[in-house]
């Protein structure tokens, strides 16, 4: 609560530590900060904060890129000598995938930013999970004994490095239908539990998220060997269950 | 804008490759690429978010390779090849701007509620932690606190004035901070 109160110090800090405060800021800030001990610690936060940014370790890459590269700079003209390198009017067609201009697509990648990276799914058989029935993390059972875990949400862990393995499986409709519906249902059950912020927040990113998935439908349609559209459209529908199964797991949480 | 300005381009760089890569030879550019992309990446994810960070990554090195007849030596081939990837993250983003601003808020407030990360790792967790950040907050973060650009380059590149940049520069290492200690 102390940060609420020195507000108008707090939000100069970053300013003060980059030294981009003009000398009688800067004078007054200090003033400030030698009868402010919260202030202080959250100097020294924003500090760490930067020091990690500033030797954050570069990460190897997942897969190696090169054959994409390739694909895209063949048919560019410049193979061989004699061409004006400075002026590449031919488009690559390796691009085609990329310059999308579609707005389902804007709607589609959205949601690829969407609640948390770093989450490693596996969407299970329906017939093995239904023998099992288990949640590996995060499981949750709302508090009028709805199971959740009926839904194939198997495996998560937090710890994964962002973008590392995603399964990205195939999976068939009835049974993804069949998930929403569980967690659809729990979470109506468990609402009540739940504060209006709350309620806003889980609805309209799910409003958002089934925009795209009918809209990245709609583009697949028309384009349906497009594997960068199919990849947005499993992406959305994972994004659904994970915010279905969060959401639901805070009707449990907050209680 | 001939071939003729390759020797020259050598002369300055000091890298053969850079001016047999503009001259069309493909295993030049290979190995340029080698040298390069894991320091493109790691600013394309941390900018973009893992989803994306692959393809863009090509699409940078794709450009690149169309670009490359345009570079002048006037600075270093990684200076130059940073601020291609920077715009084409930039021109990328744009085009989802509103949208994900508005999502990825919510996001971060749904993540408010929930589980924190365990916080056995620093490093994944500050790679995690910048990956959860607002995309405008985000990427100011990145280009001024991890790359090293000051506001008023990250202004002009990103077409906003350095106020805007401080301000978002700010909210980000605070979100971080919020992160960082665990809750
Ligand atoms: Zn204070």
């Amino acid at each position: 609560m102390g940060v609420d109160v020195h507000e108008e110090w707090t939000d100069q800090l970053s300013e003060y530590l980059d030294d981009e405060l003009d000398a009688a800021g800067r004078e007054a800030v200090e003033q400030h900060l030698r009868g402010c001990a919260d202030c202080r610690a959250v100097l020294n936060d924003l500090k760490r904060v930067v020091a990690q940014a500033q030797t954050i370790p570069p990460s190897p890459l997942q897969a190696d890129l090169w054959d994409g590269v390739a694909a895209g700079i063949q048919g560019t003209g410049r193979k061989g000598a004699g061409v004006d390198a400075a002026h590449p009017s031919t488009p690559v067609p390796f691009r085609r995938r990329f310059t999308f201009t579609v707005p389902q697509l804007a709607a589609a990648a959205v949601v690829l930013m969407a609640v948390s990276a770093g989450i490693a799914w596996q969407i299970a058989d329906r017939s093995a999970q239904r023998a099992q029935s288990t949640v590996a993390a995060g499981g949750t059972r709302t508090d009028n004994g709805a199971d959740v875990t009926t839904a194939p949400v198997v495996a998560l862990e937090r710890d994964t490095p962002a973008g590392a393995s995603i399964v990205q499986v195939a999976y068939a409709d009835a049974q993804y239908d069949a998930a929403v519906a569980d967690l659809e249902k729990a979470l109506k059950q468990g609402r009540g539990r739940l504060d209006a912020s709350t309620i806003a927040i889980v609805e309209h990113n799910l409003q958002i998220i089934d925009q795209a998935i009918a809209q990245a439908r709609e583009a697949l349609s028309a384009d349906p060997a497009n594997s960068y559209l199919s990849g947005h459209l499993v992406e959305a529908r994972r994004r659904k269950l994970d915010l279905l199964r969060r959401a639901t797991a805070l009707t449990s949480d907050t209680n | 804008m001939t071939l003729g300005g390759e020797t020259s381009i050598q002369a300055r760089t000091g890298d053969p490759d850079v001016a047999l890569a503009a001259a069309g030879d493909t295993s030049a550019f290979e190995r340029l690429y080698r040298t390069h992309v894991v320091r493109i990446h790691n600013l394309t994810r941390r900018m973009l978010g893992g989803q994306e960070a692959d393809e863009v990554t090509q699409d940078i090195f794709v450009r690149t390779w169309q670009k490359l007849g345009q570079f002048r030596g006037e600075s270093a081939f990684s200076t130059w090849l940073h601020r291609l990837a920077i715009n084409v993250v930039i021109e990328r983003r744009r085009s989802f701007a509103i949208q994900r601003e508005r999502m990825s808020d919510d996001a971060a407030a749904l993540d408010g509620l929930s589980v924190k990360p365990a916080r056995a790792d620093l490093t994944v967790d500050m790679e995690h932690a910048i990956d959860q950040l607002p995309p405008g907050a985000r990427e100011i973060f990145v280009l001024h606190d991890v790359e090293g650009y000051k506001h008023r380059e990250i202004a002009a590149m990103l077409g906003i004035a350095t106020g805007t940049s401080k301000r978002q520069l700010h909210r980000a290492r605070m979100l971080l901070r919020e992160y960082l200690s665990g809750g």
